[in-house]
């Protein structure tokens, strides 16, 4: 953003002040959310109250001491299944992102560092991927492959490989040619050292942000596949699909569609929280 | 300026090759035999396989079998439903209309609401601004889906008199037709508004901090006049790049929307192939959807160069 010079030499040590109070603030809010959401997931069966998928005669029924969040249309206890079904969900999401995120820093590194024709491939090629509408390829490769845990962690992974090249690709360029790099380089540092002393460092904060912002694209994307029929195979609960599920009886029992529908916009808001948090905290511009 | 218009061009047909390539390559990693998959049922004769296979040209070498495919799908010939038995083409054009009709809908709801908000939070700032960005914030972690589950289950709580799902066709009640896309359009335009209002605030605050703007103000222009003939000119230009490169979200968008709505657009036509295994479809579907992200984007990159003259460089 260009603005009046004297106006931004004024304000600018103060505004960047208050960016990181507020950056801090909202990094450590998205954090707790982040922490809450994990420990109910991880000890999910310790946590949960009923099992996910033990059905009882008292179907739809509203929320009561006995059932939090009510129960489903064959008795299923729903706020257990959200809890288990927030560690298929989360699983899914964050091992597709983390390796994306080891891809894209491989292919970004490589095409940014050595330039020239391997980076005419690598980017050409991701161009191809990148040109599909993220959900549309993401259908498209899981109606192929079929819809199992290890099929969507790949998928996704594939879906988001080619913004987290480009997130890394960018600055590495410029850095290249920074002195300091060429300084290294003339005294005989190995590439390899190179790389992971100079030029790694220099990305790790862009690729904090855009990871968490994946993050959060990823929970739509995979909830939005499951809520297709495209999620884990039944009877493991997840949020996608119970919330597909929960669509024919809702209006007779409405917990069953907004107890998953507040799950998934807290996960995401949580990750777009954390993101915008680093953003101040670290001082990124926008990453896209 | 022709230069490159033609290289954006060639780009762009590169593209579309990769694109085209994914999606056939996609259709031939189904799991198991593809001729079983056409044929709709594991109870077939070896015989009958061995027609089909034929007939589906699967004998022949791979690229060949690409090459072809290709050469079909550029005449429009997407080969016929493994379901209905019929040519994809006329199903995908009807189905591609009211896709079109949804997303343009949206397209439209999503840029005024957008550049409304958008521009109330950049001039009146304040507690208006800090609401503007809360609802964006929270509206951004809510997917479409989602808001498009929770239109129908309010108004089957609260209204049940009003029917929200189904779709009208233009012919048949043109008002009734815009009637019943209304909601769905909302729902697809809630998320991409939240885009289009979030930089329509950064362009309006950029300008306005211009020192034309300043000018304008000294020499007592009213500020209806800065603000229409100044800050909008100015701001729109990103504002409309950044809308049309929603596109491809409106386009994925649909396909849950309408599947909730019970509209007969792409979306629900590519939901139903999936169900029932139809390759042909989803294949014909991947292809045209992708391609017209690929198109759409080239428009765009070269109406921005036309418009703005800093971008040729």
């Amino acid at each position: 953003m260009q603005e009046n010079l004297s106006a931004a030499v004024a304000a600018a040590p103060g505004r960047r002040k208050a960016g990181i109070t507020q950056g801090w603030l909202l990094l450590g809010l998205g954090l707790a959310m982040l922490a809450a959401m994990l420990v109910l997931t991880i000890f999910a069966p310790l946590v949960a109250p009923y099992d996910p998928s033990a059905t009882s005669p008292d179907s739809l029924a509203p929320a009561s001491a006995a059932h939090w969040l009510g129960t489903d249309s064959i008795g299923r206890d729903v706020l257990s299944r959200l809890i288990v079904g927030g560690r298929t969900t989360l699983l899914i999401t964050v091992t597709a992102v983390l390796i994306a995120l080891v891809a894209g820093l491989i292919l970004g590194l490589a095409a940014g560092y050595l330039g020239g024709f391997v980076d005419e491939i690598i980017m050409r090629v991701l161009d191809v991927v990148f040109a599909f509408p993220v959900l549309l390829l993401a259908i498209a490769v899981v109606a192929a492959l079929g819809p199992t845990v290890p099929n969507l962690i790949l998928t996704i992974a594939i879906v988001y490989t080619p913004a987290m090249a480009r997130v890394v690709r960018a600055p590495v360029l410029s850095v290249k040619q920074w002195d300091h790099v060429e300084a290294a380089r003339s005294v005989g540092m190995s590439e390899m050292r190179l790389v992971l002393r100079h030029i790694l460092p220099i990305v790790v904060s862009p690729i904090l942000v855009a990871t968490s912002l994946t993050l959060s694209q990823t929970i739509f994307t995979v909830t939005a596949l499951s809520f297709l029929g495209l999620g884990p195979p039944p009877p493991d609960p997840n949020w996608g699909g119970m919330l597909s599920e929960a669509r024919q009886f809702m209006e007779l029992a409405p917990l069953t569609v907004v107890g998953p529908a507040a799950a998934i916009v807290f996960a995401t808001l949580t990750f777009i929280i954390i993101a915008n948090g680093l953003r101040e905290v670290l001082d990124v511009g926008s990453v896209r | 300026m022709t230069r490159f218009v033609l290289g954006r061009l060639a780009w762009m047909a590169a593209i579309l090759l990769g694109v085209s390539l994914v999606a056939f390559m996609l259709m031939r990693a189904i799991p198991g035999d593809f001729a079983i998959a056409a044929a709709g049922s594991q109870s077939v004769g070896p015989e009958v396989l061995a027609a089909i296979r034929r007939d589906l040209g699967l004998d022949q070498p791979l690229l060949a079998q690409y090459l072809s495919w290709l050469g079909h799908a550029l005449m429009g010939d997407f080969g016929s439903s493994f379901v209905t038995r019929q040519p994809v083409l006329g199903e995908l054009a009807s189905r591609l209309a009211v896709t079109f009709q949804l997303t343009s809908l949206a397209a439209i709801i999503a840029a005024v609401m957008g550049v409304a908000t958008g521009l109330a939070a950049a001039r009146l700032r304040g507690a208006t601004d800090w609401l503007v960005r809360l609802w964006n914030g929270l509206m951004l972690a809510v997917p479409n889906y989602v808001v498009a589950t929770l239109i129908v289950l309010l108004f089957g709580l609260y209204f049940p008199e009003i029917t929200v799902l189904g779709y009208t066709p233009f012919l048949e009640n043109p008002l009734a037709n815009l009637g019943s896309l209304l909601l769905p359009a909302f729902a697809l335009a809630l998320a991409v508004s939240v885009t289009v209002a979030e930089n329509t605030r950064a362009a309006v605050l950029e300008v306005a901090n211009q020192d034309f703007v300043m000018v304008a103000r000294a020499k007592g222009l009213k500020p209806g006049t800065i603000l229409r003939d100044y800050l909008m000119r100015n701001a729109l230009t990103p504002v409309i790049t950044a809308a049309g490169l929603k596109i491809a979200a409106l386009l994925g968008g649909s396909i849950l929307v309408e599947t909730i709505f019970a509209i007969p657009g792409m979306g629900q036509y590519l939901f139903d192939s999936i169900n029932s295994r139809d390759y042909p479809v989803i294949q014909a579907i991947v292809l045209v959807a992708a391609g017209i992200v690929v198109l759409v984007n080239t428009v765009i990159d070269i109406a921005y160069a036309r418009i703005d003259a800093r971008v040729q460089m």
